[in-house]
């Protein structure tokens, strides 16, 4: 394969599984995505990684936060699907105008100077036209800490990462008095 | 075809309701005991955060259905929005057999003698209905031990200095301090305080045929998945089915008690699993719906003699309503001090429930239970990151060397605090819901601080680095899982529901035996004093029932 060939591969492989610099597993379910679009899901997976980032242990995008967010929505939080709709248009908008960018191709610090800014209400209408920053803000946010840190078997937490990371059994062992005196 | 006429309907199979259903049915009486939910099932759900009595994230447990149990709250402002059990300020309880015995975190707490007459002890409390109880604690005593006997408590009362008098020693040795707790321990001694192992409705040892406790973290908020945690659903109320005279009707919604011409309650009406309307007819109906759902019961069922809804006619029924405001303390420490031996709470100190100056009641203070990850995400000192990097390394650093120290306060029962009918929103058979109202008394925040403050103190004095307080008691209306007041018990029926034994003044066969009667809360989990609330009403009615026989 020659170079520029290699290059558009991984462009177009990339923008079908959702990030530039970080590619969660297309194969975590079955039929990819049930509410959003290919596109909507590389903004929210760098706002997810944002909240929650790799370190030394790994990130949002590593557990497969996405999932949990995009299973929840099309079950129990389907209150929250206009919410999701309207803040990833608004804050690609945003990117757009100010940056000439989408949100996931900005750098990592200018994505946490502008997330400050809609955790602070700190939008004009017209930067920010349906709802509060900070309403979607949050909404992510707390969306993020459940997928990351609750069980699995909701979409999330792949492998048990953050529970590794707490030093926490995974699974947890049932049936042994672990007590130790 | 309609339903057999029994003796006795017991609605809601919980605490209170499932021991009322035992003692009647051991008397040789019929019951019928009603009960929303289904019988739990430990394998569902087992060590799910995000679906846990604790955090109904995505959703409940054991019920109810949020999609068919909404419930109204309203603001301060009058506004009015709609919740479910999943969406923050429902204040809901599990609906199940055993309802939260099943799920709860277990704490055992006989109320001090002080909790029964806390308007003589401290005085009359402005803008508050605070009232003795028209019972002492030597009434409710022997059912205090019944419960503890009957269900199964863990602990040893003397050791703590603070203890009620008592006839019998609870029955299973209590557990065993875990790491954080032995960090605790001396601390609070040098300041004054006593600290004795929490009495637990878990099995220590072997007991009643089930297995003793195997230290499960996720324990507070799931069910035992080794059935070492007592509730109604695996003592009293199978107990009672065997007598042959109980049965447990499950998956049936009560809407209404039907009360005649003559103020007498002949039956209730439900929808059963099919979601057809029945009635049930019966010599004596109990409710033991807890606060919320009982008080709603009560308001929905209007008659000639009680157009207000039965027992209603000084519209004391649904006031009153209290919880209990958590309070207390964080701290830091530079060494691991998680053993994450379940359920976490092992060690109590009453020194601050009664005799504080310049407050009114105060409550325990004990080690928490095990913060489980998502619930961590939110326990931070003030000025920490929300979010990012820096939240995420107090997380992975932080986890295993933070000790939590807290306690309910006693709240003052406020009038306005009430449980009324929306009648504009209806549940899904139709039945008009529940909507909660009300601010709590200010004092309830000055008690908070009061508590957290000495929560704090024992943190620093332990040797962490870093300690912060999380202070309660503010906004309202209170409720939630402690729920408790909407019917109380009192001597005068033009201040109170139900009469010292229960029943409702008026109705002399409606009779209500849960959380709803307490005047006041006591500064203690509620759980073993509802229980000794149901031996109290269910004893009562066995002795003095008149019924004829059914079989």
């Amino acid at each position: 394969m020659t170079e520029p060939s290699r290059r558009s591969f991984i462009r177009s492989a990339s923008l079908a599984c959702g990030s530039v610099l970080l590619l969660p597993s297309c194969r975590q379910q079955p039929g990819g995505y049930r509410f959003f679009t290919a596109a909507e899901a590389a903004c929210l997976v760098a706002f997810c990684e944002q909240i929650i980032p790799g370190d030394e242990s790994p990130g949002a995008t590593d557990a497969g936060v996405i999932w949990y967010i995009d299973r929840q929505l099309s079950g129990v939080f389907e209150y929250d699907r206009e919410s999701y709709r309207n803040g990833l248009k608004n804050l690609q908008s945003l990117c757009s105008v100010q940056f000439e960018k989408n949100f996931e191709r900005l750098a990592f610090p200018e994505q946490t100077t502008l997330l400050k800014k809609l955790e602070a209400n700190q939008l004009t209408a017209m930067e920010w036209p349906t709802g509060k920053p900070a309403d979607f803000f949050n909404l992510v946010r707390s969306h993020t800490m459940q997928g990351f840190y609750g069980s699995p078997i909701h979409g999330g937490n792949k492998d048990y990462v953050s529970f590794r990371m707490l030093r926490l059994d995974d699974p947890l062992v049932i049936g042994q008095n672990r007590y130790r005196t | 075809m309609a339903n057999k006429h029994t003796n006795a309907i017991v609605v809601g199979a919980g605490a209170g309701g499932g021991i009322v259903a035992k003692e009647l049915a051991t008397a040789g009486i019929s019951v019928v005991l009603f009960e929303r939910g289904e019988w739990p099932n430990y394998d569902e759900h087992p060590n799910d955060e995000l679906i846990s009595q604790r955090s109904e994230v995505l959703g409940s447990p054991f019920g109810p259905d949020h999609l068919k149990n909404p419930r109204v709250l309203v603001r301060k402002d009058g506004s009015r929005q709609v919740v479910t059990p999943i969406r923050g300020g429902y204040g809901n309880n599990a609906a199940c057999v055993g309802s939260g015995t099943v799920s709860y975190g277990a704490m055992a707490w006989r109320f001090m003698e002080e909790d029964f007459k806390l308007k003589t002890v401290y005085g009359a409390v402005e803008g508050s209905t605070l009232a003795d109880w028209p019972i002492s604690y030597q009434d409710l005593e022997p059912c205090y031990e019944k419960a503890e006997w009957e269900i199964g408590v863990s602990g040893d009362d003397t050791q703590n200095p603070f203890a009620p008098p008592r006839r019998k020693k609870q029955p299973m040795p209590p557990f065993e301090y875990n790491q954080e707790a032995r960090v605790l321990l001396e601390a609070s001694k040098r300041l004054g305080m006593h600290p004795f192992p929490l009495p637990m409705l878990r099995n220590s040892i072997p007991f009643n045929g089930r297995a003793g406790c195997i230290r499960n973290r996720t324990c507070c908020g799931f069910a035992c998945p080794v059935d070492a945690k007592n509730g109604t659903q695996n003592t009293v109320i199978p107990v009672a089915m065997a007598t042959g005279n109980c049965e447990a009707r499950t998956g049936c919604m009560v809407v209404e008690i039907l009360v005649d011409d003559h103020g007498r309650a002949t039956g209730v009406k439900y929808f059963d699993r099919n979601n057809q309307p029945q009635v049930q007819t019966a010599d004596v109906v109990v409710v033991s719906g807890a606060a919320v759902e009982t008080a709603r019961l009560l308001l929905n069922s209007k008659s000639k003699l009680f157009p207000y809804g039965a027992g209603n006619n000084y519209d004391w029924v649904g006031r009153n309503l209290m919880g209990h405001a958590y309070t207390g303390a964080y701290g830091l420490f530079d060494y691991d001090l998680l053993d994450f031996a379940g359920p976490g709470a092992t060690v109590a100190w009453c020194d601050f429930n009664h005799h504080n100056p310049g407050i009114i009641g105060g409550g325990l203070l004990a080690n928490e239970f095990n913060r489980l990850p998502y619930l961590y995400c939110g326990v931070r000192p003030p000025g920490a990151a929300r979010w990012g990097k820096e939240h995420k390394e107090f997380q992975r650093n932080q986890y295993h060397r933070t000790a939590q120290v807290v306690g309910p306060i006693q709240e003052m029962p406020m009038f306005e605090s009430r449980v009324t009918i929306e009648p504009r929103i209806k549940d899904f058979w139709g039945t008009p819901v529940a909507a909660m109202s009300g601010e709590r008394h200010p004092l309830d925040h000055e008690h908070c601080k009061f508590l957290s403050a000495k929560a704090e103190a024992l943190l620093r004095e332990a040797g962490a680095y870093q300690t912060w307080q999380s202070v309660g008691g503010q906004g309202g209306p209170s409720g939630g899982q402690h729920q408790n007041g909407t019917a109380r018990m009192g001597n005068d029926k033009r201040t109170s529901v139900v009469n010292q034994f229960g029943q409702i003044h008026e109705i002399d066969n409606l009779f209500v035996a849960d959380g709803s009667v307490l005047p006041n809360g006591g500064g203690f989990n509620p759980a073993l004093t509802i229980m000794a609330i149901g031996f109290w009403v269910g004893g009562h009615l066995a002795k003095n029932f008149a019924g004829t026989k059914f079989k």
